[in-house]
């Protein structure tokens, strides 16, 4: 294990240093670039903290629909059990099943559409704090 | 990128030949400044002393012809048509395909002076409340365009794929080649199928990509649309939908069209002005361009990570997409 300063509190170091001092001094083609790069340091100060549990919850998501998808497809297959793989594989079975125009009945489509939502909300509190408030209008 | 060299010989020689100016005859180009507006083109302010047309203008130049996404002499003939249809856009002088007069094909243009930064318009805007007054210019200016014969069109945008089916299979292009999948978008691909309107009755002339951030302001409202390059023939109810899309209201997300004004304004200005407006096809355009600018900024990433275009600002859409497709799968129910 790492001594302190972690991940994070290095990483706010390095944005404050970007948006206090290194944009000041930078010629203005590179100050966009600068205020991006601080973002992104901002971004991963967030994802060291938040990401873990926003992946297990998706893991979860994604089991629970893919289970609930299976059940209402009548397939036999055993893929529902996937409390131990990761969130891609899970992400690429949703996308095989969405990419399937067989009809999905109303009770899944708006769970699907619920649990991608959850899990987008999930990754903005990560990549842009407060765009999925509710005064966000699309 | 490096500084254009002095263009006052060449351009000189070049306007010369244009305005077919007696050696004696006094002509003189000043470069006075580069504007900020357009990314990849770059936009040279001229002051042009003597000639038949003295005054201030911009050299619109494409760096190099392998980037163009339409020719600078077809987009300067679509500026041109829609100038004579009512549209504000600056007038064009002159249009130069030879490359070595500025580096890159140009065109050249009046300047029209005003605001086009996006943050500092709409603060503009809002001080003199003119936000509704400009919906209303874009709405009518929409309508001009769109009333257009297409047939007033230059030959390489006429003959576009189906405006529907082509953005549909463009979008399931690259959403099949996404470097991780991502099932928001597979769902927004799934509803634009089973929602898909009609190709549309009428195919215009659209601009594609008219929005805060190509227009430029002043206190007296709308004076010009800029950046012609993405023009072609298609549904008009894309050029509504495109402008109403979030990313282009910086942050003033009650005023749907560009952080300007209300979307029953636009609507009520271009059907006034003799618009057919479609709320379904409107609706179904909202959710495509906004899932197909999420699936650009996921190309944007690609383009860093393969070493395309590295850079940054290219690696951080990555961290972008799930915006567009919050939006995509919200639009998706806000009916």
């Amino acid at each position: 294990m790492q001594y302190r300063p972690d991940a994070a509190e290095l990483l706010d170091a390095v944005a404050s240093l970007l948006e206090a001092d290194v944009i000041t001094s930078v010629p203005p083609h590179l100050q966009h670039q600068v205020r991006v790069a601080a973002n992104l340091c901002r971004i991963l100060e967030r994802e060291t903290q938040l990401a873990g549990t926003n992946d297990d919850a998706e893991r979860v998501r994604l089991s629970l629909l893919l289970a609930l998808i299976g059940n209402r497809d009548d397939t036999n297959g055993d893929d529902t059990n996937g409390d131990d793989r990761d969130v891609r594989s899970l992400r690429a079975d949703l996308v095989a099943r969405l990419d399937d125009p067989a009809p999905l009945d109303a009770v899944v489509e708006r769970s699907v559409r619920e649990a991608l939502l959850d899990t987008l909300r999930a990754d903005l509190t990560i990549a842009k704090p407060g765009y999925a408030a509710p005064t966000g209008a699309p | 990128m490096s500084d254009v060299a002095d263009p006052h010989d060449a351009l000189c020689t070049w306007l010369r030949a244009q305005w077919q100016l007696d050696p004696g005859e006094h002509l003189h180009v000043e470069l006075v400044g580069e504007s900020t507006a357009g990314a990849r083109r770059r936009n040279l302010v001229l002051e042009i002393a003597g000639g038949p047309r003295p005054g201030r203008y911009v050299a619109t130049v494409l760096p190099t012809a392998d980037i163009a996404i339409v020719g600078m002499a077809d987009e300067a003939t679509v500026r041109m048509v829609a100038r004579e249809h009512g549209v504000p856009v600056p007038e064009v002088i002159g249009v130069c395909t030879d490359e070595s007069v500025l580096g890159g094909q140009f065109f050249i243009s009046e300047f029209i002076g005003g605001e086009t930064i996006p943050r500092r318009l709409l603060r503009l805007v809002h001080e003199q409340g003119i936000g509704a007054k400009i919906v209303g210019q874009l709405g009518e200016s929409f309508a001009r365009l769109h009333a257009i014969d297409p047939a007033h069109a230059p030959a390489a945008i006429s003959a576009p794929p189906d405006p529907v089916g082509g953005a549909l299979d463009a979008v399931h292009t690259v959403i099949d080649n996404l470097l991780q999948p991502e099932p928001a978008f597979s769902y927004a691909l799934r509803w634009l199928r089973e929602h898909r309107p009609t190709e549309p009755e009428q195919r215009r002339i659209v601009h594609a990509d008219v929005r805060t951030g190509n227009i430029i302001v002043d206190h007296s409202g709308l004076r010009s649309i800029l950046d012609w390059e993405t023009a072609k023939v298609g549904d008009p109810m894309e050029d509504l939908a495109w402008v109403c899309t979030r990313m282009w209201r910086f942050g003033e997300d009650h005023l749907t069209v560009g952080g300007l004004g209300t979307v029953d304004t636009l609507r009520d200005a271009y059907v006034a002005a003799g618009g057919a407006w479609d709320d379904h096809r409107y609706h179904w355009w909202r959710v495509l361009v906004t899932m197909r600018w999420g699936t650009g900024l996921a190309g944007q990433a690609a383009m860093h990570l393969d070493g395309r275009f590295s850079s940054v600002v290219m690696a951080a859409s990555g961290r972008r997409v799930a915006e567009m497709a919050y939006d995509a799968l919200m639009l998706i129910d806000a009916r």
